[in-house]
């Protein structure tokens, strides 16, 4: 990435399903501010809200007394992203694959899935003082990978 | 913008024309509450029409998924008509594709659903 670093935003939010609009509020701010094209906005903001809402729910396990935090930041070549959640946390690696034939009629399980098919990049790591640092990076080269791989 | 869902009846199959966001909370619940009271009035055959959804989430595929697999164990059918090029997507990635009889033509749908 280059240093043309521009304008990052946060928000922490009490670990509520309802707080979610809060969220979408950012990200619809965020994706004006780097003139992302409505394509790569929409896929910004599944990816966004899947992520938060494991934080809420699987991370923190919807204790309102944890706190969820999103930071979204972009070098004009990529936008990167941070979730942070207060819980113990889950591994990328013993998520269930949703598109076995087993799992397929499951109402739930495709959230990393989904993020995984956009993001060029996904790393979940401990967070420093407890909880989990899910990363994830979308390089913008032109926008012609707006769509999930 | 929440989920719409306005439904039409032709002969003895139900269409739900959809629209808005179908997410996590309100989206799915109005969907699953809708299907419900169908179901619970007799009716067996959906067609739900996506073309107006612009957006939907992991929690509102595995209400698509629900919805179908409560609707198939009363014996009835559940199909979907139009998806947007991102609903494409999405049950292209998640191989919902092979779950889902999927058309964009509601009469060639219509004659399907025997």
């Amino acid at each position: 990435m280059t240093s043309k670093r521009r304008r990052s935003f946060e928000l922490t939010i009490p670990s509520r399903i309802e707080q979610m609009e809060a969220v979408h509020d950012l990200i619809a701010e965020a994706v004006k501010a780097y003139k992302l094209n409505n394509e790569m906005a929409h896929w910004i903001e599944l990816s966004i809200s899947e992520s938060m809402i494991n934080a809420i729910q699987h991370g923190n396990k919807a204790d309102p007394a944890k706190q969820a935090t999103l930071r979204i930041s972009s070098s004009g070549d990529a936008i990167e992203i941070i979730v942070e959640d207060e819980g113990c946390g889950f591994t990328l690696d013993n998520v269930a694959d949703p598109t076995d034939k087993a799992n397929l009629l499951k109402p739930s399980g495709r959230g990393i899935l989904i993020i995984r098919s956009f993001m060029d990049e996904v790393d979940l790591l401990p967070r420093e003082g407890g909880g989990c640092r899910l990363r994830m990076l979308k390089r913008l080269p032109g926008m012609d990978g707006a769509r999930p791989k | 913008m929440s989920m719409l869902v306005n439904p039409r009846r032709l002969d003895d199959v139900v269409i739900l024309d959809l629209s808005g966001r179908i997410t996590m909370g309100e989206g799915t619940l109005v969907l699953r509450d809708r299907i419900g009271k169908l179901l619970a009035a007799g009716h067996q055959k959906f067609l739900l029409n996506l073309a107006d959804v612009d957006y939907i989430d992991s929690s509102g595929l595995g209400e698509l998924v629900s919805s179908f697999t409560t609707v198939r164990n009363q014996g009835g059918q559940l199909k979907l008509l139009n998806l947007t090029r991102r609903v494409q997507d999405l049950l292209q990635i998640t191989k919902l594709l092979t779950v889902f009889e999927v058309f964009n033509n509601e009469a060639e749908a219509l004659k399907t659903m025997t």
